[in-house]
């Protein structure tokens, strides 16, 4: 037993919601149904219900202003111009977007509107729509709306740092788009982040305000870039100086040459009464000779041609790479495209 | 065309051991001593011998090089002109990059208006090079046994050796070798004669990279 109420007690909570969404929306149903045929008397308590505060049941925003709008058209219908006027202003306060469509209201309740209209200032825009966009060739758009001629400012912004890049700055009544090419002021491509797109508009009217403001966020869609060649450290060159250590040893090299040469000369083949001697001597005197000229030139001027040479060779192989390895990604980058993706309030971004 | 077929490959000795070249020719000039002593005092002759090596680096650390030289020398008073020719090859195998192991074989003839004798020539051994500081110059240092010698009319001699030494200047492609080598021979003695011979040469050696 206690089981069956427990199941009960679930049961009617998962359903409550529906229930309450249901409720609201087959009275709306209802009343439309009403409408259709003309019954306005029958509608108007109906959807009166619906925008009252003891309405018992969920109300979308939706649900809200559609409530309001026929109520307008109903009133409007009913003779009740002032009253529809106010209706439909509540409509419009809502959702500045609201708007009657000319092929199913009566140009009546078209000049209601429109005098409901005239009467409310706002200014809207519409929540990003998740996008990809690539910037050679496509633009972000953003719709924004004020509900009657006004002067307005439409200004891009990331969130927490940046200049504001002005978009739209002009007089507009009703609905309009708004194209981005994905550029910021300094006319490169928008870093990924969040962005807040503020609208300021100012009634020509009535000399009213508002505005409003919508976020969303920005990333990049970029092929994998390749690392540049790190800088060629002591170990990936070669010397290109010759240290004192190593031209001090130049001169025992020669002087072994030499030593060398007189000892095979003289030691070898002294049973034969000597060898071509002048041969050795000449060698030896050589040797020494390039041992000590060796070790001169090299502390005087200790370069290494061929190491100089070797080493500028790899530099520059090193430079071609990265040279190539940047055209390759700029090229990638120039193809970025750009993720749009809506989102609430300031925020780090992704 | 008396002189030459060709002399002394064991004073030219073989290809580079750090070179990195697959193909060298290296023509070169020397003036060799040959010194004989078969127990009526030595004979002694000199004179000029040119010739050449090629050099063919076969892989990574092994070369073959192929050499021919030839010349006249002298002989001193009382003491036979000679022509000498020699041809000889030889194959390298570089075990570290100072040092190459060698193994050669070389046919040498000496030739008198009296006759002619052959010799037949086997050598293991080594070269070991030291740069000097900036790696344009080396010091060449080789030594070689000579365990199978036979000349025609001679028995083999007891001890057979080669030693050398030398400087190597380097200038891109081309290499400029001055050597002093000597080769020694001393033959068993017969009726109380020991017969010793040696053949020593200063060389000057231009060795040139073609590809």
């Amino acid at each position: 037993m206690r089981a069956v109420a427990l199941a009960a007690i679930v049961v009617t909570a998962t359903v409550t919601p529906l229930t309450a969404q249901g409720s609201t929306a087959e009275l709306l149903g209802q009343a439309h149904e009403f409408y259709e045929r003309l019954e306005v008397e029958r509608a108007l308590p109906l959807l009166r219900q619906i925008v009252s505060p003891n309405w018992p049941f969920e109300v979308t925003p939706e649900q809200r202003v559609e409530a309001y709008k026929y109520l307008g058209a109903c009133l409007t219908l009913a003779g009740k111009r002032d009253s529809a006027v106010l209706y439909f202003r509540g409509a419009i306060e809502r959702d500045p977007f609201t708007e009657l469509d000319p092929n199913v209201f009566t140009p009546a309740q078209l000049a209601t509107f429109g005098e409901a209209q005239r009467r409310t200032f706002a200014v809207a825009v519409r929540p990003v729509e998740p996008a990809r966009v690539d910037p050679r060739t496509a633009r972000v758009t953003f719709t924004i709306v004020a509900t009657h001629a006004a002067l307005v400012d439409v200004k891009l912004s990331a969130v927490g740092s940046g200049p504001r890049l002005s978009l739209f700055q002009s007089t507009m009544d009703g609905v309009r788009e708004i194209t981005w090419d994905g550029l910021l002021a300094d006319r490169r491509l928008a870093p990924p982040g969040r962005y807040a797109l503020a609208v300021v508009g100012r009634s020509r009217l009535t000399g009213t305000a508002d505005s409003a403001r919508v976020y969303f966020d920005l990333r990049h869609e970029v092929a994998p870039l390749e690392d540049t060649l790190p800088a060629l450290d002591q170990r990936a060159l070669l010397p290109e100086r010759i240290s004192p250590e190593a031209a001090r040893r130049d001169v025992p090299k020669g002087l072994g040459v030499a030593a060398a040469a007189l000892l095979i000369a003289a030691a070898a083949n002294g049973d034969l009464g000597g060898s071509e001697r002048g041969g050795a001597a000449a060698l030896a005197a050589t040797a020494a000779a390039t041992g000590l000229v060796a070790f001169l030139v090299h502390r005087r001027n200790g370069a290494i041609p061929q190491n100089v040479v070797a080493n500028a060779r790899r530099r520059a192989e090193r430079d071609s790479a990265n040279a190539s390895v940047r055209g390759r990604n700029a090229d990638r980058l120039a193809a970025t495209v750009l993720l749009v993706s809506p989102a609430a309030g300031e925020g780090t971004g992704p | 065309m008396r002189a030459a077929c060709v002399i002394a490959g064991a004073m030219v000795g073989a290809a580079p051991a750090g070179a990195q070249r697959a193909l060298t020719v290296a023509p070169f000039a020397s003036l060799a001593e040959h010194r004989v002593d078969a127990g009526l005092g030595v004979e002694r002759s000199l004179g000029p011998i040119v010739g050449g090596v090629g050099t063919l680096r076969v892989g990574p650390r092994l070369e073959v090089a192929v050499r021919a030289v030839g010349g006249r020398l002298i002989g001193s008073t009382g003491v036979l002109d000679r022509d000498v020719g020699e041809l000889g090859v030889e194959a390298s195998v570089i075990t570290l990059p100072w040092l190459a192991l060698q193994a050669g074989a070389a046919r040498r003839a000496y030739s008198t208006k009296l006759g002619r004798q052959t010799w037949t020539l086997v050598s293991l051994g080594g070269t070991a090079r030291m740069a000097f500081a900036g790696d344009a110059i080396h010091s060449v240092w080789r030594a070689a046994l000579l365990p199978a010698v036979s000349a025609s009319g001679l028995t083999d001699p007891d001890v057979a050796f080669r030693a050398a030494t030398g400087l190597e200047y380097r200038v891109r492609t081309t290499t400029l070798m001055v050597e002093y080598s000597l080769e020694r021979y001393d033959f068993p003695a017969e009726a109380g004669v020991r017969r010793l011979e040696q053949l020593s040469a200063l060389t000057l050696r231009l060795e040139l990279r073609l590809r």
